[in-house]
């Protein structure tokens, strides 16, 4: 082990090969970690200065390597909060790590502030792990005193936001102060960049801690003016592990809102949805209410059970929303459909696994396939709705680890002949008339070689 | 001349077209109506599968369309009584499945993408359609057409019939009862002409029939009854001897592929009757032929000798087959088809399901309402008009009269036979009426004017008839619409009542539970519950089960109800022995559903002290000092201290169900429990669902030594 440990040394330092520019230093950075829900969600708002001569124009930006969880979102924007163009690069020992682009050069002595948003999932973690019925649920959380940074920091504040007072402890890197639900770090001055010190947390957390192991949303295309959409949805409580009995008595008496268990949760429809189901494999699930909003419907779902943790269950919503507000004709015979990709499930909800499949109608032709982010495009299939002889083609997408910021459009164009519309209706009068023609010759047409004795003396 | 004969011509051809389209709309209607009518629970509720065995028959249907026909044929599932499992394949009789598999593959053949679940809910009234179709077509060769149109109209709404083939209820009876009336149809087609292409027709609906209902059993032996009496009657023929020769022949061949049937036609005494008018037909014939070629003196010595020889081999025969175990003896539910206490005495489990009940005599007049008075007439009219077909129907009324009124289920067989008497009755009467008040118009003038008085009554008293007859039948049509609505249209699986506002409550809790199994508990768990559960269990939470609907296995099922009648302890000892991870129990005390498990419990304590092992266990001492079955404090300790009554009542003395009544207080038995502050040592609660009517506990597992 001890003779490897050179090689290691090279190595991380081979993973500061990406030349590191010493001369932007991070004047002042104001970090919010907001650790209300199950995920992480953190906001720095970074000044960089260049003291150097160079003209700068990016910026590297990179994540603690031991961080807890995984990242699931990034974005970067600037002052005039305009994103900016995030690039992941690859660094030896480090996850994650990307440059921004800056929108204009950073010249010698100038500054410029970029906020960089980012949210981790999975990175609380339940402990004691696993709790009974009556038990607060606690989570901790591992963090980094310091923003992390490839650059220098002068000054740098952070705070962190909980949605309990209970706090049963936190690391003390004075300055420190506490006030109701948020903890304040710092400020500290001229940290040296990629310094770590681990900052813990451990508080009470009842916000839900709900993961959608997998999700199937399916869209379907129909022409005749309407668009079906079904979720197949797979749910999970990743908190502190029920242990020990579940007493209904107990939960029934418990009339507190905040507790670990899940009852219900609210999803958010488009407004014009219509048909809307939520049932699983056994039949229709009684419990949920519909409620319509001004811009959306807000649809409340009650699993079977209350879902305590490392509990799952799994359910299907399906509902029809009107084509013209999503499917539009651009010139001679060619078609956009601007759908979510993603659609919410629930507050602060963290997906692991999407898949996302569009049945296209009959006899589209020269489809071209827009996302607002990377996903990986699955091989096409086909499938076979009523009266379907020629079959549609599936498009589907998969992707993992989503969380609400990839709620966003996905735009499929394609060529289609609108007198495939009259396909299945002539089918169907052909069939028929068929039918037809074949009774009408059997009924008027004697078919029969000779009577038989016993049927004349009838 | 050749332009009038031209016109009566069109005339009367106009009038035939009249009639098949009168004909063809009323049936359209009548078949409409029997299918709308049965959807009810799917308005009300949702397309959902009914009560318990449709669940079994569901899970396996989807198999059998999934994996195809070798696989379902070579099924073992090792998820229903572990662990011994059930052969699937072999003990099921498999119509119902393939007939849904195949509808389900020739509509995706069409490109109708139907899902397997609707094919299988809607099942069941698609055949209550068929068979209004078939019951016009029998009827028609019975009697005449117009019999034929009031019977179809009849049984399209007979609640009898309704109460096994709403939408959902998708059970071996929904398509069975048409497999009856078309083998039914064939054979009276095959004694009218005499022919092998409609005997063989006939063997081929009695093969269908016996793939899909063990009630097979009835019509193999109201056939060869229906033989027997032409013989002694004396209305033997060749026409007969044909159709029942190839009948029988082909008919017994085929149904022995089934192989949950097997070898039973030849050797069960239940098919014996068959066997016997079989051979009975091949003498006749014989002697027939004999006595066409012989002197009558010569003949009556051969046939004595004969008589003698062959009835000696014949008992002879028998007693060996029977002693030597090859003809089986006669299963309990058909001892308790002839004598109705026979199971009550001998078979709890037989007794203990409400359907195998004898019927009472409101059940009649709710099942069939007027059809029962109409009955008697109906019967009459076939005494008037004997022939072949006839007594067929005479022998079918008369016998499933008998049985329906010995076991409740029975009623399903007796409702066709109903609608076509009673069709008969009210099509004859009425055309005989009818015909009175044509006649008046036509051929009045003529009669002299002495007659003009009664003639007017007669009149009167035709138009009283009719419109008796109408609100006779309007009443009918109301009140199985009503009993339809009321009494058969509920799922069993979704609970729904009224609340204080007049809203509608829904108790979901038997999904929630099963769906709660599903995803919580390991893959491989075992799961004990009293066996009427079995299925659900299976079917909707897919883990492992040790007794079910099928209840083949007496002991098995008698070692579950020891458990649930012992105390902790001793219950341990045998859910150990049976590797129970989970028990589940149904308990209606706090929502007043009276079929739960506290109710069902005396016949647990009963089949579970049926065999030896539960020796120990006797129903006296389940019942209080006085002889009661109470739950309160007077009730037995034995009571108060057993698995079942602490896994209904754990923690439920501390529930207040009804206001100005003490905590614990029991709705369905309307009583405060007598055992209210106890722990459970070897269980824990697992889960209980929102209106607690289904408990689940989790066995908790030895303790570790020396702890």
């Amino acid at each position: 082990m001890l003779r490897l440990l050179p090689v290691l040394v090279i190595i991380s330092y081979a993973a500061c090969a990406i030349p590191i520019n010493s001369n932007i230093v991070n004047k002042n950075v104001d970090r919010i970690i907001d650790l209300n829900s199950q995920l992480v969600k953190v906001t720095a708002s970074i000044t960089l200065e260049n003291t150097g001569k160079d003209p700068v124009s990016n910026v590297l930006i990179f994540m603690e390597p031991d961080a807890q969880g995984s990242l699931a979102f990034i974005s970067a924007q600037d002052a005039l909060k305009e994103d900016l163009k995030l690039e992941p690069i690859k660094v030896d020992g480090l996850k994650d790590a990307y440059e921004v682009k800056l929108r204009q050069p950073l010249n010698q002595g100038r500054t410029a502030g970029i906020n960089v948003e980012y949210v981790y999932t999975n990175a609380l973690q339940p402990y004691p792990n696993s709790i009974s019925q009556k038990d607060r649920q606690l989570v901790r959380y591992f963090g980094n005193h310091y923003f992390y940074s490839p650059y220098k920091t002068v000054k740098q504040t952070t705070t962190i936001m909980l949605n309990s007072r209970d706090i049963e402890n936190y690391t003390k890197l004075k300055p420190v102060s506490q006030q109701d639900t948020t903890i304040t770090y710092g400020p500290y001055n001229n940290i040296e960049g990629l310094t770590v010190d681990q900052l813990v947390v451990h508080y009470e957390n009842n916000a839900p801690f709900l993961t959608v192991t997998r999700i199937e949303r399916l869209i379907e295309i129909s022409h005749w003016g309407n668009i079906a959409v079904q979720e197949n949805t797979e749910i999970y409580h990743s908190g502190a592990k029920l242990k020990g009995p579940f007493s209904r008595y107990d939960y029934q008496r418990d009339s507190s809102s905040s507790h670990h268990s899940i009852k219900a949760y609210h999803t958010v429809l488009p407004a014009a949805a219509h048909s809307i189901y939520y049932r699983d494999s056994n039949g229709n699930i009684s419990t949920s209410q519909v409620r319509s909003r001004k811009d959306w419907i807000e649809l409340e779902l009650r699993p079977r059970f209350p879902l305590f943790g490392g509990w799952k269950s799994s359910y299907t919503l399906g509902y029809s929303v009107p084509s013209y507000q999503y499917l539009f004709k651009t010139n001679n015979n060619q078609y956009v459909l601007k759908m979510r990709l993603l659609d919410h499930v629930f507050d602060d909800m963290h997906v692991n696994e999407l898949e996302t499949s569009i049945v296209l109608p009959v006899g589209v032709k020269n489809i071209q396939l827009k996302t607002p982010y990377e996903v990986q495009r699955l091989d096409d299939e086909i499938t076979y709705k009523y009266l379907d002889n020629l079959g549609r083609i599936i498009i589907k997408l998969r992707k993992e680890n989503l969380v609400e910021q990839h709620i966003q459009d996905l735009e499929i164009t394609y060529d289609w002949q609108s007198v495939l519309l009259l396909h299945e209706p002539i089918l169907l009068s052909l069939a028929l008339y068929a039918l037809f023609v074949f009774v009408i010759i059997y009924v008027r047409l004697d078919f029969s070689i000779h009577k038989p004795e016993h049927s004349k003396t009838q | 001349m050749l332009g009038i004969n031209k016109k009566t011509n069109t005339g009367s051809v106009n009038v035939e077209k009249q009639e098949t389209l009168l004909t063809l709309s009323i049936l359209t209607l009548a078949a409409i109506l029997s299918f709308a009518t049965r959807l009810f629970s799917v308005l009300r509720f949702e397309s959902v599968i009914h009560e318990f065995d449709p669940y079994f028959n569901y899970r396996t249907t989807k198999y059998l369309a999934e994996q195809g026909f070798y696989s379902f044929h070579n099924w073992f599932d090792d998820r229903a009584w572990y662990p011994l499992g059930r052969i699937i394949g072999g003990t099921i009789y498999p119509g119902l499945m393939v007939t849904s598999a195949v509808i389900y593959h020739t509509c995706w053949l069409l490109n109708i993408t139907i899902d397997i679940r609707n094919v299988c809910v809607f099942l069941a009234p698609l055949f209550s359609s068929f068979t209004t179709i078939i019951t016009y077509l029998l009827t028609k060769e019975l009697r005449n057409a117009g019999a034929g149109l009031v019977a179809a109209a009849m049984v399209a709404i007979v609640p009898g019939y309704i109460s096994r083939s709403v939408a959902g209820s998708y059970d071996n009876e929904g398509i069975a009862i048409f497999c009856m009336l078309l083998t039914y149809y064939t054979w009276i087609k095959a004694v009218k002409s005499g022919t092998i292409f409609w005997g063989t027709l006939a063997a081929l609906a009695y093969f269908y029939m016996v793939s899909s209902w063990g009630g097979y059993v009835f019509l193999i032996n109201l056939i060869p009854l229906h033989v027997l009496t032409l013989m002694i009657t004396g209305r033997f023929s060749h026409r007969i001897y044909v159709a029942y020769s190839t009948l029988y022949c082909v008919g017994t061949i085929l149904s022995m592929q089934i192989s949950f049937v097997g070898f039973q036609p030849i050797q069960s005494s239940e098919h014996m009757l068959a066997l016997g008018v079989f051979g009975l037909c091949q003498i006749l014939a014989f002697v027939d032929y004999l006595r066409s070629k012989l002197s009558s003196q010569d003949f009556d010595t051969l046939f004595s000798a004969l008589l003698y020889t062959f009835g000696t081999i014949l008992a002879i025969g028998v007693g060996v087959l029977t002693l030597s175990g090859k003809i089986s003896p006669w299963t309990g539910r058909f001892y308790s088809l002839l004598d109705p206490s026979y199971a009550k005495n001998h078979i709890p489990i037989i007794a203990s399901v409400s359907e195998h009940q004898p019927t009472s005599w409101s059940s009649f007049y709710f099942d069939l309402q007027i059809l029962v008075f109409l009955f008697p007439a109906g019967l009459y009219f076939c005494f008037t008009q004997l022939t072949d077909a006839n007594i067929f129907l005479i022998l079918y009324g008369v016998t499933s009269i008998y049985f329906a009124g010995v076991m409740v289920r029975l009623m399903l067989v007796l409702a066709p036979v109903m609608c076509i008497l009673s069709g008969i009755a009210v099509s004859h009467l009425l055309t005989k009426f009818l015909k009175h008040s044509e006649t008046k118009h036509t051929h009045e003038h003529k009669k002299s004017k002495k007659l003009e008085s009664s003639v007017v009554l007669k009149n009167e008293i035709t138009a009283t008839y009719v419109g008796i007859t109408c609100l006779l039948l309007i009443s009918y049509t109301f009140h199985c619409t009503w009993v339809t609505s009321e009494a058969y249209s509920s799922p069993s699986i979704v609970l729904s009542a009224r609340s204080h506002d007049g809203g509608r409550i829904i108790f979901d809790d038997f999904r929630e539970a099963y769906y709660w199994l599903k995803m919580n508990t390991p893959e491989d768990a075992k799961v004990m519950s009293w066996w009427d559960y079995g299925y659900q269990i299976t079917a909707m939470a897919n883990r492992t089960i040790l007794v079910d609907n099928n209840t083949w296995n007496n002991t098995h099922i008698s070692r579950v109800g020891q458990a649930m009648a012992s105390t902790e302890e001793k219950a341990y000892e045998i859910m150990k022995e049976l590797d129970v991870n989970y028990v589940l129990v149904i308990f209606g005390g706090l929502t007043g559903y009276s079929s739960d498990d506290i109710n069902k419990f005396l016949w647990m304590v009963r089949i579970g002290g049926s065999t030896e092992k539960g020796a120990h266990i006797k129903e006296w001492d389940y019942y209080s000092p006085s002889g009661e079955f109470r739950i309160d404090k007077e009730g037995s300790p034995t009571l108060l201290n057993c698995l079942m009554y602490k896994m209904c009542y754990y923690r439920f003395g501390q529930v207040y169900t009804e206001g100005g009544k003490p905590p614990g207080y029991d709705r369905v038995r309307s009583a405060e429990i007598g055992n209210k502050d106890f722990e459970l040592d070897v269980l824990e609660e697992a889960y209980t669902t929102e209106h607690w009517l289904v408990r689940i506990y989790k066995v908790k597992d030895l303790p570790n030594r020396g702890v």
